[in-house]
């Protein structure tokens, strides 16, 4: 069984400030945070079902983060180096690997961090022609049939299909295992494929701004919980929000 | 202009017609709609089946609501066609569009061309009924086969339209606690939500409660937070609240800043004071 986990590198946003009216990107990279779960499922999918996992990433190709992909346990990683991408651009990058590799299994997570439209993984099996699986909360896999649950809002479906295809997965499918100190020194030896972007985005980026609204922001102690709920109370009812 | 509409909710095909008042709008839906000046009626809801019927349209514009299997639909038809995608709009004009990025910390502008498939953002529009024709449209099965689908039962509260809602993050600690903030809720007439983690992964309250960027965007006159951290993924489900109340212990929680209100301390002791108060009056 050969499974690819799709992962993006994305500013860490739980550093990125707003600051004024810019909002600062210029912060250490990671791997997207539920992306993690997608490289996890496919590390434990060939850890059970043999065959190789391989990673791939598309955009920013820091380093330090594709090591840490390959010590939790892919194979090898495919950097496709991107400045400016959008998701057609990037799709059609990664299918055209796709269709080299020819593996059983594409494994995307529900969303990014950066752009956080959530329907990349969608996209990419509309290009490939090949069906779809998304918001996969567990599998099992027999044979070339492959059993899924799907979370969605106020429903959870379970449904069948045949591989090859492809999945998104939900941040709860699993947790992310951390490498150990070892894992991380080894996986400097394993392969990394760097690919130059030859597809030019059709949508572009004009701006990005921070998103704020303002808020009052009055502090109340709570030490003394009663006299607190006092002036909640007194500042609620100012505002005609409670009765 | 060829302009072709999906969404499983009919509020979106109201919104989509909204932007496009004096264009010809052609809706796929297995819902009704009045805002359509076709609608083609699909008899099951095969997302792959869906999409392909869509791109047979052959659409210069293909908008789609954002429920997370609306995107699914748009996102595979957008692949299908090879068409670019904006996912998530929060407003359209000519060949401009805004998103929010970044978990909800940013605003993006983008510039497109048509051909495209664009996923709108829910919101309080007018829109004039059209004289829809209708047919019905038999689909061929997808290759990946439902088994069984589960509801997961909520009580039917509806939270995007609450006026008042008391939610609850993991610093309330434990299941068991959950029941304070019930309490609270019920003594202000207010609906119970959750963060991510209590919803999705401790399952402390059902997932239709989770609030946030994957789950549900609230507009309530007053919104308490209580022990949730204020991570941007949860800020983009309550900008649009009037007040935010939080709860807090730590000062510095990034909810402070996205607060008009903040009490720095236990959340079961603000609870149980809380319901006294209003109790009382
Ligand atoms: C793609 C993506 C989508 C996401 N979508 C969502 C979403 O839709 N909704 C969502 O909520 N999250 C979402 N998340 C998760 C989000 O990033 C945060 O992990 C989550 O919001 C944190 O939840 P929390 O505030 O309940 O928990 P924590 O961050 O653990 O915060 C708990 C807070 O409780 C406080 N506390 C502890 N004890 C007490 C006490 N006794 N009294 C008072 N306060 C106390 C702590 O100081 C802390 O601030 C998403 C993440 C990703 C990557």
């Amino acid at each position: 069984m050969n499974v690819v986990a799709l992962f993006k590198i994305v500013p860490d946003d739980t550093l990125i400030k707003i600051t004024g009216s810019t909002l600062d990107l210029n912060v250490p990279a990671k791997i997207s945070t539920y992306d993690k779960s997608a490289i996890e499922e496919a590390i434990r999918i060939k850890e059970k079902h043999g065959g190789k996992a391989i990673g791939i990433t598309a955009g920013n190709t820091d380093r330090k983060a594709i090591r840490e992909a390959l010590a939790m346990g892919l194979d090898e990683v495919i950097a496709i180096d991107m400045k400016e991408q959008d998701i057609y651009s990037t799709a059609n990058m990664i299918a055209d690997q796709l269709k080299q590799l020819n593996p059983d299994l594409v494994i995307g997570s529900e969303a990014t961090t950066d752009s956080s439209g959530g329907i990349f993984p969608a996209y990419l099996a509309g290009l490939l022609g090949l069906p779809l699986i998304s918001y996969v909360k567990s599998i099992t896999i027999e044979g070339k049939k492959i059993r899924a649950e799907r979370n969605l809002i106020s429903s959870t479906e379970i449904v069948e299909a045949e591989l090859p295809l492809v999945i998104s997965v939900v941040g709860e499918i699993n947790t992310p295992r951390i490498p150990t100190v070892k894992q991380i020194l080894e996986s400097s030896k394993k392969p990394v494929k760097s690919v130059n972007a030859n597809v030019k985005p059709l949508v572009k980026l004009a701006s990005v701004s921070p998103y704020v609204i303002q808020r009052k922001k009055i502090i109340i102690d709570g030490s003394k919980m009663e006299e607190a709920v006092d002036k909640l109370l007194s500042y609620l009812r100012q505002e005609g929000v409670i009765s | 202009m060829n302009i072709v509409v999906y969404s499983e909710d009919p509020e979106y095909i109201k919104v989509a017609s909204s932007y496009f008042p004096n264009e010809k709008i052609v809706a796929v839906s297995t819902s009704d709609t009045k805002y359509a000046d076709e609608l083609h009626v699909v008899d099951k809801m095969d997302e792959e089946a869906i999409a392909k019927y869509l791109a047979s349209l052959k659409p210069d514009l293909l908008i789609t609501g954002s429920t997370k299997r609306d995107k699914v639909v748009g996102a595979y038809a957008a692949g299908l066609l090879k068409y670019p995608i904006l996912p998530d709009v929060i407003e359209i004009s000519g060949n401009k569009a805004k998103r929010v990025v970044y978990s909800g910390m940013g605003i993006a502008e983008l510039e497109f061309n048509t051909p495209i498939v664009v996923s709108i953002s829910k919101k309080n529009v007018e829109a004039k009924e059209r004289q829809t024709q209708k047919k019905n449209v038999n689909l061929e099965e997808g290759k990946v086969k439902k088994i069984e689908v589960k509801q997961k039962g909520g009580e039917g509260v509806d939270l995007s339209s609450a006026q008042i809602i008391v939610s609850v993050g993991r610093g309330i600690g434990s299941k068991e606690n959950i029941k304070f903030a019930d309490e609270l809720a019920r003594a202000i007439g207010g609906a119970l939500g959750g963060s991510r983690p209590i919803t999705a992964d401790l399952g402390w309250l059902p997932e239709d409660r989770q609030i946030g960027l994957s789950g549900l965007k609230v507009k309530p006159k007053v919104y308490f937070a209580l022990g949730i951290s204020g991570q941007p993924q949860h800020l983009a489900g309550i900008k649009d609240s009037k007040i935010i109340v939080a709860v807090n212990t730590d000062k510095n929680a990034p909810i402070v800043e996205n607060a008009d209100y903040i009490v720095v301390g236990d959340v079961i002791k603000f609870c149980q004071e809380m319901v006294k108060k209003v109790g009382k009056k």
